[in-house]
């Protein structure tokens, strides 16, 4: 075992300001006094899965469990029966939520009680703070180990690749549960900068009222799904000083729209659940990636690595990358199997496995659009045959196996796969069959 | 309540082609879920559906509150949300 040093849980001021639940202001000071209150009404130990819809109730539930030594499950995904999946497979002892969801464990609803003071603790950087999960091909939640210390120089960074300071409002409408929402509405204000926002925002009209009610400045850390919806429903937002995007790969034309509607310039985070945000760029300044500080990237014809502080091994990436000088590289495209949805990804091959292991296939394969790395609406279809079944059948058959962001529309039946002239399935063909409307 | 019935209809296409759903508009069961087991819907439809209400009826769904539960319950109970907020 390598000795490493520890971080606090916070490098913040006592005085500054974390968070914001509402128009209360929450100090660091306070922030530590509630977690310590918390603390000590744990259970003795972990796991913890913790699906709070509440940011301030997920940081405060989150830092409890920390400074408890419990590692924290994190699921972006918090319908009830991945959440169940979790906590039987990942051996999670209770779960700390202030939402409702039947489970297999306890559920004990957090509470920020301002209590006397509280210590800010040293917590090793090797150790184990969180595990956050991805899909998985087969629809079997992956887990990925993230120490304390790859979060919190992971924060660090942010911080200064978006120029946070300790006065920055920062609106997340993405769960804290997810890589992305965590690193940078929960773990940023604890140890980068800004102050988060507590509720949870989704709809336009929700984002627009959250961020009138901040002060500046205010950054938004949203999705290219959200900022769609933003700028087609046209409701008015206050100035802005930032935009951050991440997810799902944001079109040029979109980014152009927003930078124009709301006067504040957009910036993407490259990243994956794995090795967490490693690179940004302003989406109007071309196709370039610079990573974040620290990161070191290996690419060759086998793929690319990143090699990301704190984290003990190398992280392959899904995406193919190309050197453009200057350490800043350049998205070739995914590899041709991953396809990402919603946040979440999955792999062709192994939806297609799904597909044809239902009773009646005989045969069928799911295909990308062309599209679908900037289209934010863009699906995934599939090609079935299965004399037995109509269209919604084998839809309603997925269902239960797939998320729902991966269930192909359409569903093209045909009697057999279209094939070309050495057998092999024509995804040319099956795309002009999907896509002809 | 006819008016609720043909609100229904005309909510139910609006879905089906927002979403580009392989669902016929009438075979959607006004009263089961949109999301999860039911329609099977998901965030990404959420917010489309929620794009394509702002646009025909003229005001914005939030989530707020409990309420938002509750109007995407089913097609009824986002008809009748609608039929509340629509403006004029």
């Amino acid at each position: 075992m390598t000795t490493t040093g520890a971080q606090r849980l916070t490098s913040r001021r006592a005085d500054e300001v974390i968070f914001r639940r509402g128009a209360v202001p929450v100090t660091t000071a306070r922030f530590l006094a509630e977690v310590a209150a918390l603390a000590v009404r744990l259970p003795d130990e972990g796991p913890v899965l913790n699906f709070c819809a509440d940011r301030y109730l997920a940081l405060v539930a989150f830092a409890a469990a920390l400074s408890r030594g419990q590692v924290t499950l994190l699921s972006a995904d918090r319908s009830a029966p991945r959440l169940a999946d979790i906590a039987r497979g990942h051996g999670a002892r209770y779960a700390l939520s202030d939402t409702d969801a039947v489970l297999p464990v306890p559920v004990i609803r957090p509470d920020a009680s301002p209590g006397d003071a509280g210590p800010n603790p040293a917590i090793p950087e090797d150790a184990v703070a969180a595990i956050s999960f991805t899909s998985g091909s087969t629809g079997e939640p992956q887990p990925h180990a993230k120490p304390w210390g790859a979060l919190v120089s992971g924060a660090r960074a942010a911080a200064q690749r978006f120029r946070v300071t300790g006065a920055t409002s920062i609106l997340g409408t993405v769960p804290a549960q997810h890589m992305y929402g965590f690193e940078t509405t929960v773990m940023m204000p604890l140890h980068g900068g800004g102050a988060g926002h507590a509720g949870s925002v989704f709809y336009p009209s929700d984002i627009a009222e959250a961020l009138a009610l901040l002060p500046a400045p205010r950054l938004l850390v949203t999705t290219p799904l959200q900022m769609r919806a933003l700028l087609g429903s046209q409701v008015a937002l206050p100035a802005m000083a930032g935009v951050i995007s991440a997810t799902a790969p944001l079109a040029a034309e979109l980014a152009g729209e927003a930078e124009v509607a709301w006067g504040a310039p957009v910036r993407e985070i490259y990243g994956a659940t794995e090795a967490g945000s490693i690179a940004s760029r302003r989406t109007l300044d071309g196709e370039v990636w610079e990573p974040y500080p620290g990161m070191r990237f290996e690419i060759d014809s086998g793929g690319a690595r990143v090699t990301v502080p704190g984290l003990p091994t190398p992280v392959p990436l899904s995406d193919r990358l190309e050197w453009v000088g200057e350490g800043r590289f350049r998205l070739q495209g995914r590899l041709a199997d991953m396809v990402k949805l919603a946040g979440k990804r999955a792999s062709l091959a192994g939806l297609t496995r799904i597909l044809t292991g239902i009773d009646g296939v005989e045969d069928g394969v799911f295909v990308a659009p062309d599209d679908l790395d900037v289209n934010p609406r863009a699906r995934l279809a599939a090609a079935v045959v299965a004399p037995r079944l109509d269209a919604e059948a084998v839809v309603a058959a997925l269902r239960s196996k797939v998320e729902p962001a991966f269930l192909p529309r359409p569903v093209v039946m045909v009697p057999a796969l279209p094939r070309d002239a050495v057998g092999k399935v024509s995804r040319a063909a099956i795309a002009a069959l999907a896509w002809k409307r | 309540m006819t008016t609720t019935l043909s609100l229904e209809a005309e909510v139910a296409r609006l879905i089906v082609d927002a979403l580009h759903l392989e669902t016929a508009p009438e075979e959607i069961d006004p009263a089961a879920p949109l999301f999860g087991d039911g329609l099977g819907l998901d965030s990404i439809d959420a917010l489309e559906i929620a794009l394509a209400v702002s646009r025909r009826y003229g005001f914005q769904l939030r989530s707020d509150d409990e309420r938002n539960h509750r109007i995407f319950a089913s097609l009824r109970a986002l008809s009748a949300h609608i039929e509340k907020n629509r403006a004029a």
